[in-house]
């Protein structure tokens, strides 16, 4: 069985409008990401989380109430993948005081028949929160150079170049593709946390060994054909190895679809967001990494001859 | 041929290794099950008798489930440096109150040292931070270093009662760890109750200073629960000079132990420390010397002595004890016996010295089911209302291969709180090359420490911190002026920690709960249960879908996938490691990432055997051509794994974590342990192996 036998698309041709795709893409995502299109979780910005699971179905305006009266105003109460499970967020971080325990006595006094149980509890004072955004930034950023110095390395220093900026592509975009969809369907749940930022550091991994698996192919097809234009000679190596991309990319695809299927709300963000990453990845393999070192390489060998050229001018 | 053997011998190695890392978690989840089938108390001790050893020694190297899978709670605590920087200050006038608030301000945005930008504020300010602190000949940088000693004096105190309170708490596998110069971090797995564990972490630590009952009332007490705990059998009812009794029993046991060559050097060690004045002027250290000398010359008697005594006494009681009952007549009466007799004096064991002085000696496998003991009403009780019982902070000595601790007997009602307690050092004699520490006192304590000293000469003060002892000096002299030093110290270690005692409670580490994550138990399990499932589900459709499409060479790579899990779980069990959810979602991942090697690999396989090739070659082109492929991507991958364990924290790194092994044994896998299979076929003469 085979996928794909013996393909010959012209996946650079068309470049320039995946280009514009995928600024115009970007730049949605951007605007929706920084109009709160996505939660940010009291994980960067601080604050006290409660989950609670109730004996019975709650009425989440009874909740609202509830904690209104107990003087916890501003609550972000929401429920969780049921109509027992109850979020209850509030931007205090409750250092020295327990707003958890106000938030315990608040739910006993609403509706003392429904027992709950509180399944997690987290509290993020506030320096906390931005010691651990600055950390996930600077991951984020060290992981790129890294890349960016290996990769250098390892082939010419355009490829590291145009990998490095694929990963950026795919950051953004699955920030933005994200932060869409949080804004579209609410219920998802989809908030950045630790979690998320692990999916995007994972993200950046699988997305650059896709991009080298190709470029080595490339590597590989230079010396091959030696005869033949650069941009042939990609076009080649991308569909020699468009059944492998396929297939690879397709299975991790599967087993993070399951874990988004069955690894319930904890593991949603981290899920979702990786999703959406394989696919960006995968596209920016080939539709920016090695779009981009096409570019760059034409646009060079023309330097190169214009100056050519232009020095035999002046000898002339 | 020959290589093959090689790998082969490589993949069983490491087969074999992660059977022999794995086997622990095996046995602990058995031994899970079959706990929680126990039903009745009588049941589980015959099973943690008999199985107790196993049991801890299974559990110390299984995987660790996370607090995210286990439930339990996290809790980053930080020195609260500003409340620090009040309590050592000379004085606090409002210039100072100013300062300090703008400091806490500034603190909030900025990452730099809190007593740096206190002296920035003090010094706009046009004042000097030798205003408040230090000598006044002290340089500006003296005093700030000195400072910021402070502050790492104050986690070390933290950490110290942290530690203790928590097991006292009895909390299963603590983590209790500095983190930066003013942090601490505190894992406490399958704890729920937040708000009691909040109090035991947050509370100031309570220093006392207690009496340690005379003996004869003490064993009073203690043969009233060892009658109690017999059934009170009249038989066993230990009369007048059972104490000596018993005493030379316990060591008649120790002997016939040593006798089987067990433990040739039985060396029971009490707590021997004393306490003195400390002298100021140079006349009196002479003299202070010379007493000391005798103190230190008595102290090694004592120990000796203590060694005599137990053979000694087994001796004379041989030939002198007619007080006994024929049944009961000295080495006849075999352990289990003993036991039966008398339960209470079995685990709580007597040791009588020569100098008539009594100590009790709990093992460490017993110390939980002594403390189960004494919650007991009936037990309770028996027990006046002005006695406490506590146990040494540690173990003393080890006996038979096992840590020993002391069981003290207390006055209730403390002499004298930590409170009075201005300071403490621990230092090293240059006189006589041992460890001592300094203790002075306020004012007021030192007049009540006066009187508390001249009243008990000889006798021994408990060093009481919590509830746990540190040290139970033996007073020497009526201690006035305040300054003692204590001494009789094992070494430098154990004269520190008395200091950080002493000064936990002259001078409480102000904490703050800066971050605090709880997990109840059952989103754990809901967890791991969801976990597991995507796991199976993941693992099953990917090995059918590699078999439907690469045929044969799909079931190879099904196999390598088998064992790369394996080969996984046995790294993670090797290190210790934590399991947690993020790290089953790295585990996901790593089945995605195993199965991307062998796609490469047969994809440029089937490449050649399109062109034409035969299938040995098109095997050993294939795996060549993939490499540099396969590495670098998991270079990369590695990269990205290692940064993020860096700055990732708890779940995270576990992630990371898992993903990192998984990246490394994949590399193995797929680039070793597949072409095994593939040439052992090949150089047996099959032409054509199935690549779908």
């Amino acid at each position: 069985m085979q996928l794909f036998h013996n393909t010959h698309i012209d996946f650079l041709g068309k470049r320039k409008l995946f280009y514009l795709a995928s600024t115009a893409l970007i730049v949605i995502g951007m605007v929706a990401f920084f109009a709160k299109g996505l939660v940010i979780g009291i994980d960067f910005v601080g604050g006290t989380e409660v989950l609670v699971r109730f004996q019975n179905d709650i009425k989440i305006n009874n909740i609202r109430t509830a904690m209104e009266q107990s003087g916890i105003s501003g609550a972000e109460i929401k429920t969780l993948g049921g109509e027992r499970d109850i979020l209850i967020r509030t931007a205090e971080p409750g250092e020295g005081t327990s707003i958890s325990d106000r938030i315990k006595e608040g739910l006993t006094k609403n509706d003392p028949g429904n027992k709950f149980e509180i399944l997690r509890i987290d509290k993020v004072g506030p320096k906390i929160g931005k010691e651990l955004s600055t950390s996930a930034i600077y991951a984020t950023i060290f992981s790129l150079i890294a890349i960016l110095i290996y990769l250098a390395f390892r082939f010419e220093f355009f490829y590291a170049i145009g990998s490095v900026v694929a990963l950026l592509h795919d950051v953004l975009m699955t920030l933005g593709i994200v932060a869409i969809t949080g804004a579209l369907i609410p219920s998802m749940n989809l908030e950045l946390n630790q979690a998320m930022v692990a999916a995007f550091l994972t993200l950046i991994g699988f997305s650059v060994n896709d991009t080298v698996v190709v470029f080595d192919r490339i590597r590989e097809n230079i010396k091959l054909f030696k005869n033949e234009n650069i941009f042939t000679v990609m076009n080649k190596s991308l569909n020699y190895t468009l059944n492998r991309t396929i297939i690879t990319n397709g299975t991790v695809f599967i087993t993070v679809l399951i874990l988004l299927i069955f690894g319930g709300e904890v593991n949603r963000s981290f899920a979702f967001t990786f999703i959406i990453g394989i696919i960006t990845g995968t596209y920016s393999s080939i539709y920016i990494a090695s779009a981009f070192v096409v570019d760059i390489k034409s646009f060079q060998t023309k330097r190169k001859l214009n100056t050519k050229a232009g020095v035999s001018v002046s000898k002339a | 041929m020959k290589k093959n053997r090689f790998r082969i011998i490589l993949t069983l190695g490491f087969v074999f290794l992660a059977f022999y890392f794995l086997y622990p978690t095996y046995k602990d989840s058995n031994f899970n099950k079959e706990i929680k089938n126990l039903k009745t108390l009588e049941d589980s001790t015959a099973f943690f008798d008999k199985n107790g050893a196993d049991i801890l020694s299974a559990r110390e190297k299984r995987i660790k489930l996370g607090l995210d899978l286990q439930g339990g709670m996290y809790v980053i605590m930080e020195v609260d440096i500003p409340k620090l920087l009040q309590d050592l200050s000379k004085k606090t006038d409002d210039i100072f109150k100013a300062s300090l608030e703008e400091t806490i301000e500034a603190s909030k945005n900025s990452d730099e040292d809190i007593i740096e930008i206190f002296d920035a504020k003090l010094k706009a300010k046009g004042l000097s931070i030798k205003a408040y602190y230090g000598e006044i000949r002290d340089e500006e940088s003296k005093i700030k270093s000195d400072l910021k000693t402070e502050v790492d004096n104050a986690i070390e105190r933290a950490v110290q009662v942290v530690r203790n309170r928590i097991d006292q708490y009895g909390v299963s596998e603590p983590v209790i760890q500095k983190k930066g110069s003013s942090r601490l971090v505190v894992e406490l797995p399958g704890v729920s109750n937040v708000e009691e564990v909040r109090k035991l972490l947050q509370g100031t630590a309570l220093l006392e200073f207690q009496l340690v009952i005379e003996p004869q009332i003490a064993v009073k007490v203690m043969e009233k629960i060892n009658t109690l705990m017999a059934g009170g059998n009249v038989d066993s009812l230990i009369r007048a000079d059972s104490l000596k009794e018993i005493s030379r029993k316990d060591s008649l046991l120790s002997l016939k132990k040593d006798a089987t060559k067990k433990d040739t050097t039985k060396t029971i060690k009490k707590d021997s420390t004393s306490i003195t004045q400390k002298d100021t002027t140079k006349k009196e250290t002479v003299k202070k010397d010379t007493t000391k000398k005798t103190t230190t010359k008595k102290d090694t008697t004592k120990k000796e002595s203590t060694k005599k005594d137990t053979s000694k006494k087994k001796d004379t009681s041989l030939l002198t004890d007619t007080n006994l009952n024929p049944a009961d007549t000295n080495q006849q009466l075999s352990e289990e016996e003993f036991k039966l007799k008398n339960p209470w004096f079995f685990i709580v064991r007597p040791q009588q010295f020569q100098d008539g002085s009594v100590a009790w000696f709990v093992k460490e496998s017993d110390k939980p089911k002594v403390l189960k003991i004494l919650e007991r009403k009936e037990v309770q009780d028996l027990i006046p209302t002005d006695i406490e019982f506590c146990l040494s902070n540690r173990t003393l000595f080890v006996d038979q291969g096992e840590g020993i601790y002391q069981f003290y007997i207390l006055k209730k009602e403390p002499e004298l709180t930590g409170g009075v307690v201005i300071d403490a050092r621990s230092n090293i004699d240059p006189q006589n090359n041992t460890p001592v520490v300094y203790m002075e006192m306020n004012s007021e304590g030192s007049a009540d420490w006066a009187r508390i000293t001249g009243a008990n000469i000889n006798k021994q003060i408990a060093i009481v911190l919590d509830n746990v002892v540190y040290s139970a000096p033996v007073v020497n002299s009526k201690i006035t002026g305040g300054s003692s030093q204590i001494e009789g110290m094992k070494d430098i270690q154990e004269a520190k920690l008395l200091e950080i005692v002493l000064k936990a409670g002259a001078l409480p580490a102000p904490l703050t709960i800066i971050e605090e994550r709880t997990v109840g138990p059952s989103l754990g399990e809901d967890s791991i249960q969801k976990g597991l499932y995507s796991s199976i589900i993941a693992l099953i459709l990917v090995a059918i879908f590699m078999i439907v499409y690469y045929r044969f060479a799909g079931m190879v790579a099904d196999i390598a996938l088998a064992f790369n899990m394996f080969v996984i779980m046995g790294v993670m069990a090797s290190f210790n490691a934590t399991l947690t959810l993020p790290g089953i979602a790295g585990l996901i991942l790593t089945i995605g990432m195993a199965v991307d090697s062998n796609v490469l690999i047969y994809e440029r396989i089937r490449e050649e055997l399109t062109g034409g090739k035969p299938i040995k070659t098109a095997i050993q082109i294939g795996y060549k051509k993939a490499f540099s492929a396969i590495f670098d991507g998991h270079v990369t991958s590695i990269i990205t794994a290692i940064i993020l364990y860096q700055f990732g924290t708890g779940p995270i790194q576990g992630f990371a974590l898992t993903l990192l092994i998984g990246l490394i044994a994949n590399l193995f896998t797929a680039i070793v342990m597949t072409r095994i299979i593939f040439d052992i076929m090949t150089d047996k003469g099959k032409s054509t192996i199935n690549f779908g």
